[in-house]
């Protein structure tokens, strides 16, 4: 459960990130387009809200939140370190992140 | 006028930050090793690394304490877990008073074979513990307002720091290793600060709620015209269970195993059953009491779930149920009870150290932000202040080397001393400590000795050093080596090697950054900033 | 009188440095009573039952108190001390009142 949320959050975090010229730049070399970066801003934000769940289910309001909000620091400092080091891999883990997000669910 | 604002915010942060700094960087550091308080404790103490828990681990230890306490009027057994792999047993003698918790029995109990163990006397996490709130070697009240002072500071730091800063968001995922020493360090400093923003809040207001009767007792003396014992009764607080009266007639206890599997079953997703009492024990009224390894609620004070059986019997009870917190008290000991994280899983308890690695990191990259800051304002574009230095900024830095260097390095030689000091040394346990304090002693004295550059890089990598060979001490001084603890799945002891490798290579990997000078910034000079100015870039 | 940094900046300007003592001192002396006289006038006021009362109020005033030794940094110097002064004693006779209300009614 709280891998499944870590991977969500990071993809969410990426996709915040990626919204902001500054990092598109440093991940593609480009600015985004003004819908580009509407749209990535709403997918990180839906990210970030669907990484909530998981933490909740598993532990309750009281435990889940601080949970949420520590594992959002644990996903936004691995992006943090990975963007301007191998900002390809920050972009690639994305992706993987979101693929590997169900199996920590249905594994337990 | 609204620069003017955040100018006198960014000098109220600078300086409040500063000046309590380095108490601060100890606070956190030692704060968040305490988070494995216990694990520490395991790891320092070999003879237990040979107790294997099994199956009929509770039997056995209910059955050693009815030959090592058969009269006692309470015993506690503290069952083995995923932080700890002996048996912790407790035990209150029959003619002892009630709420005298010295005169409380203790033992370690082999989790495989009930025998009673005699680990080696040592503080072990308990000492870092201890000195993240109370210091060491002053009086409990003294040292404690000391760390208030510096909380207190902690949060002022952290309210003008906000008021600064102003774009959270946008610089959310901002660091450039790349750039001048300034800037990097100012990111480092601020995703530090920022990404774990609520922690930071939440530990430093609790920590001052932990000490709230302390620090401001006013509301309480008046109200209650100075009897704060009246005040801890009537909110709930230090209510002290009934003392355990023995029933004259003699009966024996109830066999464990069956109570146990209805409780593991029921608890199969919070650890299983994390400790047992007994009460009366051998007499006609005994009852069996039990917990889970970990609670689900979170609140000091707050009643966990447990299990009353009749000891005699086996038949469940009624557990009488608490009496709901009022929502203030709820409010208050929801944020101590996570300052605390008394309730955390291992998954939970990583988030906590994680976050607490961030704050350290935090006060840290502050504290030598200032001088940087400093040394760029003098206009040099090398970040060592190798020149003439004004004597205060000197002070500083040389206390950054003593403090955020040298103290990792000191905790360092405290786990080493633990292996090297004879098991059978007297006063053993305050060696231990004598050695903490006399390597950090030795790292401050070291600093000022050295122009800085050197006195960094040599501080971090005697740190680097006597933390990734620590695994290697291990190696040679106790059965529960990596070699032994991957293999057997023992995360326990295997965390806490592979946490002192990690650490002893970022510390590594921080010397030769010194060392090759990257922290100066390559090819871009630090710019020259006029004195009080406003970091920060144009956007 | 101006805004406050130019008068923080370094230098050797006697008259910085008193502004800066002053401040720090009403930041950390002058809060920390207009924290206390607040815990203990909100202790009696709020509308709860005593514990409660108390606790609310006492758990509030570190925030009290870091609020005010912010504000201490972010005024003209010639309002730092009243500023401060002022609510603290507003909230002391309040306390005094209520004090010898709620002492002196039969209860």
């Amino acid at each position: 459960m709280i891998l499944s949320s870590l991977c969500v959050a990071y993809a969410g975090l990426l996709a915040l990130a990626l919204a902001m010229d500054r990092h598109h730049e440093q991940v593609f070399a480009r600015r985004p387009s003004a819908r580009t970066s509407r749209l990535l801003g709403w997918a990180g934000w839906l990210g970030l809200t669907l990484s909530l769940p998981p933490t909740v289910t598993a532990w309750g309001w009281a435990i889940g939140i601080p949970a949420w909000l520590g594992l959002l620091t644990v996903a936004a400092a691995a992006l943090v370190l990975l963007l301007p080091h191998a900002p390809r891999a920050a972009l690639r883990l994305g992706p993987a992140a979101l693929l590997c997000a169900p199996f920590p669910a249905l594994l337990g | 006028m609204k620069d003017g604002f955040r100018q006198s915010m960014a000098w109220l942060h600078s300086w409040s930050g500063l000046l309590l700094g380095w108490l601060l960087f100890a606070v956190f550091l030692t704060g968040t090793i305490a988070y494995f308080r216990q694990e520490v404790t395991v790891w320092m103490q070999p003879e237990l690394h040979g107790s294997i828990p099994d199956a009929g681990t509770a039997e056995r230890a209910v059955e050693r304490m009815s030959q090592l306490a058969p009269d006692a009027a309470q015993w506690t057994i503290a069952l083995p877990g995923e932080r700890s792999p002996a048996v912790s047993v407790s035990w209150r003698p029959a003619d002892a008073k009630p709420n005298d918790r010295a005169a409380l029995k203790r033992a370690t109990l082999d989790a495989g074979t009930g025998a009673v163990l005699e680990p080696r006397e040592t503080a072990g996490g308990n000492f870092l513990y201890r000195f993240h709130f109370e210091l060491y070697g002053m009086p409990r009240e003294i040292a404690r307002w000391i760390v208030g002072i510096a909380t207190m500071a902690m949060l002022v730091a952290i309210v003008s720091g906000i008021i600064t800063h102003r774009r959270i968001f946008k610089d959310l995922f901002t660091f450039r290793p790349e750039k001048a020493a300034l800037r990097s360090w100012m990111d480092g400093h601020v995703a530090a600060a920022v990404l774990a923003l609520p922690f930071h809040l939440m530990i430093t207001y609790s920590g001052l709620l932990l000490f709230m009767t302390m620090l401001m007792p006013w509301a309480v003396d008046l109200a209650y015209d100075g009897n704060r014992q009246a005040y801890f009764a009537e909110s709930g607080f230090r209510r002290a269970p009934p003392p355990p009266r023995p029933a004259p007639q003699a009966a024996p206890l109830t066999p464990v195993a069956p109570l146990l599997a209805e409780a593991d079953r029921r608890w199969a997703d919070r650890g299983g059953v994390g400790s047992l009492t007994v009460t009366n024990p051998g007499r006609a009224n005994a009852t069996i009491e039990l917990r889970p390894a970990e609670s689900d609620s979170i609140g000091r004070g707050a009643a966990t779930e447990r299990l009353l059986f009749d000891g005699v019997t086996g038949r469940a009870q009624e557990v009488p149920a608490a009496d709901p917190q009022p929502a203030a008290m709820a409010t208050g000991n929801y944020l101590m009870g996570l300052h605390l994280a008394r309730f955390a899983g291992p998954g939970m308890r990583w988030l906590f150290f994680v976050s607490g690695v961030a704050g350290t990191v935090m006060v840290g990259s502050g504290l030598i932000f200032w001088v940087v800051k400093r040394r760029s304002q003098r206009g040099r574009a090398d970040t060592w202040g190798n020149g003439p230095e004004p004597f205060g900024h000197r002070l500083a830095d040389r206390l950054n080397i003593g403090v955020v260097a040298g103290l990792p390095l000191a905790v360092a030689a405290y786990f080493w001393a633990n292996r090297l000091l004879p098991a059978g040394l007297g006063e053993r346990a305050g060696w231990e400590i004598e050695v903490f304090f006399l390597a950090w002693a030795a790292a401050l004295l070291h600093a000022p000795l050295r122009p800085s550059r050197r006195g960094w890089a040599e501080q971090l990598w005697a740190g680097a050093a006597l933390f990734a060979l620590l695994p290697v001490l291990n190696l040679a001084t106790a059965p529960g080596h990596l070699g032994n603890s991957l293999p057997a799945g023992n995360w326990l002891l295997a965390g806490f090697d592979l946490t002192a490798l990690a650490v002893g290579l970022l510390l590594g990997f921080a010397a030769r950054k010194v060392g090759r000078n990257a922290f100066a910034g390559k090819t871009v000079p630090a710019p020259v900033l006029p004195a009080g100015a406003v970091v920060e870039e144009p956007t | 009188m101006t805004t406050l940094p130019s008068r923080l900046r370094f230098g050797p300007d006697g008259l910085r440095r008193l502004d800066v003592a002053s401040r720090s001192l009403a930041g950390i002396v002058g809060g920390y009573a207009l924290a206390a006289v607040a815990a203990m006038f909100l202790a009696l006021a709020l509308p709860m039952p005593r514990a409660e009362a108390v606790y609310t109020a006492t758990m509030m005033s570190f925030a009290i108190h870091a609020g005010a030794f912010v504000w201490a940094f972010s005024v003209r110097t010639r309002r730092v001390w009243p500023g401060l002064l002022g609510p603290t004693l507003l909230l002391g006779g309040g306390t005094w009142l209520l004090h010898g209300l709620q002492s002196g009614a039969p209860s």
